[in-house]
């Protein structure tokens, strides 16, 4: 037994600080969910037709930037627009996790550079086309000079940049956005069960949040990373018991994917509710948070196990606020 | 407590040569690794390249076989950085690696198949994810703690660094290998020609007549350890990174404020880190990509954040081409090599200042007390980052 948990301890990568809460938080994805009070009023399980549901982006982009920015980056920046009205100050830090990064941009670059005849090649989609033009982008927008950094960890991605969100909350800074996005183009379809096995349809979607020291209705107890986890049960199990909880006090469990759960226990499945994509467990977030603000709830868990071996957990907790 | 942050361990490959050695034997000798290139889509530019094929390194490095050029360059860096090092039970040890394009040169010739009609191999897709790229490296060093991918376009290798450092000193790793990697593609290649910044000769930073870059690859990565680690390693420290910055310029995707707010913004808050006055400053390893934009904005910067003292400095892209998302931990090494040998190196192909600034790079090996060096990285999305590193 010893053995096993300093195995667990060594594995898993626990970022857990005194006080973080959470203070806004939208995403823009396969169901209505943009600025809504609490997300559980309008979703409910994706039908294999389903599409991406856009906010109205006239009232958060200009119309010149609006005409170039591919879905990727109009979701980032409406979702991010969003987060900073609800703040009072500018954000103290950008971090922004993408797996994928700017497919629309990068496929039609690909294609530009394989057709047009002559060296003459517009440049817009290549500009566009790297992982940071979503951050980039999100501080142009805001004139915003504050730390600003992208991840790129395949399923993981958004979990490590919560878990730098929380480095700098720590470090003092305040109103840090944290999110992720990511993009499904046709081509991904062609790459199922090549470049990765989705068992639902690819979609995209983004999810913003902003993590402050400052109190409010729910708080990130911790954020967990683990990159060659065998026994997801264990995993978890350390991770609740380091944060002094116990599974069976959740009272819901957010999970990618309910083959390592047994049916009795109260997990709900977010790529049901999302569709399939890298970053889905920011969505599984805001399921989680918005889920918590019901009565009588104190505890949710977002297990990331979309992808084999690869863990991501997220432990929240309703405040007295 | 904070830690301070111990460099332990580098290794790198580009233009300049296969190893770290070689590279310093061709920074001393004043040697550029830019040279014509001698792929299709590189054969009218002159390029930093690295003459092997992936076939050529997998064979030549004893690598792993399907894999991208990024993920290629970056085993043989990070193998040469962690050389002398062992994996401990009781050394938490990550890797983090930044990259800008990740897969893209094995990916887009598969990609270019589909378009024409032809049949692509869709495993080599699996090679894409810049993400995939850091995985395979990790694990080609047997390490499965915990790694990240940075990517922040030219900074990346950078912020790789600076997070390394950042996760050291809050407890969360022991030890951590950064840096960054990039390999030649035809789609950066493509990118940079459609911005018309290339320079159809070798590039010439910081000189009035400076038209555009040329384009490198590479990878460089070096081990950084905190006191918990290095007590139990024992290795004797090359140097310490001792500062540490991330700001956004949030003027343009591509282009750098003319007065270059972030990248003041960077530099000071860096030194603010380093706990040192901008004086202590012997030497600036400067991003000096020898764009029009960029040299002139990173001049205006370095003088309102050194007045009329601008250290020393100079761009070591004239040696190496411009490596992207690698740069940071190329220049990185060229760094503690100038700390190591009290030595200097050169901007290549200077001859007349930028008329409005009138700064005068390094131009020659110089010999120089070296303490505190500053190295600056700015990617595109305003991406500015600045490190420094210090003498033991």
């Amino acid at each position: 037994m010893h053995l096993v948990l300093a195995e667990i301890i060594q594995r898993s990568f626990l970022v857990k600080f005194d006080m973080a809460f959470i203070h806004s938080i939208t995403s823009i994805a396969h169901q209505d969910t943009f600025a809504k009070k609490n997300i559980w009023d309008t979703i409910s399980i994706l039908d294999e037709t389903s599409s991406l549901v856009h906010p109205d982006y006239k009232e958060y982009i200009a119309p010149a930037a609006l005409r170039r920015l591919s879905p990727i980056l109009r979701m980032a920046i409406a979702a991010s627009n969003y987060c900073q009205a609800t703040c009072n100050s500018p954000f103290g830090a950008i971090s922004v996790g993408t797996a994928l990064g700017c497919l629309t941009d990068t496929e039609k670059f690909l294609k530009t550079i394989h057709t047009t005849s002559g060296s003459i090649l517009s440049p817009t989609a290549f500009i566009q086309s790297t992982h940071n033009t979503i951050a980039g982008q999100i501080s142009l927008e805001l004139k915003n000079h504050a730390y600003n950094m992208t991840h790129t960890q395949n399923s993981l991605s958004f979990e490590l940049a919560l878990q730098d969100a929380l480095l700098c909350v720590n470090a003092g800074k305040s109103n840090v956005l944290a999110g992720a996005a990511d993009e499904a183009i046709d081509f991904l379809n062609r790459l199922n069960d090549s470049l990765i096995h989705a068992p639902v349809a690819f979609t995209s979607g983004a999810t913003f949040l902003v993590v402050d020291q400052k109190s409010s209705p729910i708080e990130l107890l911790a954020v967990d990373l683990n990159f060659s986890a065998t026994n997801y049960k264990d995993s978890i199990s350390k991770f609740l018991n380091q944060n002094g909880v116990l599974f069976t006090e959740m009272d819901a469990v957010f999970v990618a994917n309910n083959a390592d759960f047994s049916p009795q226990e109260n997990v709900v499945n977010y790529i049901n509710y999302t569709g399939f994509y890298h970053t889905a467990s920011a969505f599984g977030m805001h399921m989680a948070h918005d889920w918590l603000l019901m009565e009588d709830k104190k505890y949710a868990l977002i297990v990331n196990n979309l992808v084999a071996n690869k863990l991501g957990l997220i432990l929240l907790k309703k405040t007295d606020k | 407590m904070s830690t301070k942050i111990y460099i332990t361990g580098y290794g790198a490959i580009a233009a300049l040569g296969n190893n770290v050695a070689e590279i310093k034997a061709s920074l001393f000798a004043e040697k550029t690794g830019i040279r014509q290139g001698e792929k299709p889509y590189s054969e009218k530019y002159k390029v930093g390249e690295i003459r092997f094929s992936n076939a050529e390194l997998i064979e030549r490095f004893d690598l792993k076989n399907d894999a991208s050029r990024t993920a290629l360059l970056g085993m043989v860096a990070a193998k040469e950085a962690f050389e002398n090092h062992v994996l401990h039970p009781d050394i938490r040890t990550g890797l983090i690696s930044g990259t800008s394009v990740g897969g893209m040169d094995v990916s887009e010739k598969e990609y270019l198949k589909f378009l024409n009609g032809e049949v692509d191999n869709k495993e080599v897709y699996r090679n894409h994810p810049s993400g995939t790229t850091t995985q395979q490296i990790a694990a080609s060093l047997g390490i499965d703690a915990y790694f990240n991918t940075i990517s922040t376009a030219c900074s990346s290798a950078t912020n790789a660094i600076m997070m390394g450092a950042r996760l050291i000193q809050s407890g969360q790793l022991d030890r951590v290998i950064v840096g960054g990697t990039d390999g030649l593609s035809q789609f950066t290649i493509a990118g940079f020609n459609s911005l018309m910044i290339f320079d159809e000769e070798w590039c010439r930073p910081f000189d009035e007549s400076r038209k555009g870059l040329n384009l490198g690859e590479g990878a460089g990565f070096i081990v950084l350890e905190g006191e918990n680690s290095l007590s139990k390693t024992a290795k004797t420290p090359l140097a310490l990174v001792s500062g540490w910055s991330n700001a956004c310029d949030a003027y343009h995707q591509t282009a750098s404020s003319p007065d270059g707010s972030g990248a003041v913004l960077s530099m000071t808050e860096a030194l603010s880190v380093a706990g040192l006055q901008a004086s202590q400053i012997d030497y600036v390893n400067a991003h000096g990509t020898a764009t029009p934009n960029n040299d002139l904005s990173e001049s205006h910067a370095l003088i309102r954040v050194f007045g009329e003292q601008v250290p020393p400095f100079s761009s070591t892209k004239s040696y190496t081409g411009h490596t992207l998302a690698a740069s940071g931990g190329i220049e990185a090494i060229i760094s503690i090599l100038s700390i190591q040998e009290g030595i200097l190196f050169p901007n290549l192909n200077f001859s007349t200042s930028i008329a409005e600034t009138n700064l005068t790079p390094i131009q020659t090996v110089t010999k120089a007390p070296v303490k505190h060096v500053l190295s600056n990285a700015f990617g595109f999305g305003g991406n500015n980052s600045t490190l420094i590193f210090s003498k033991i």
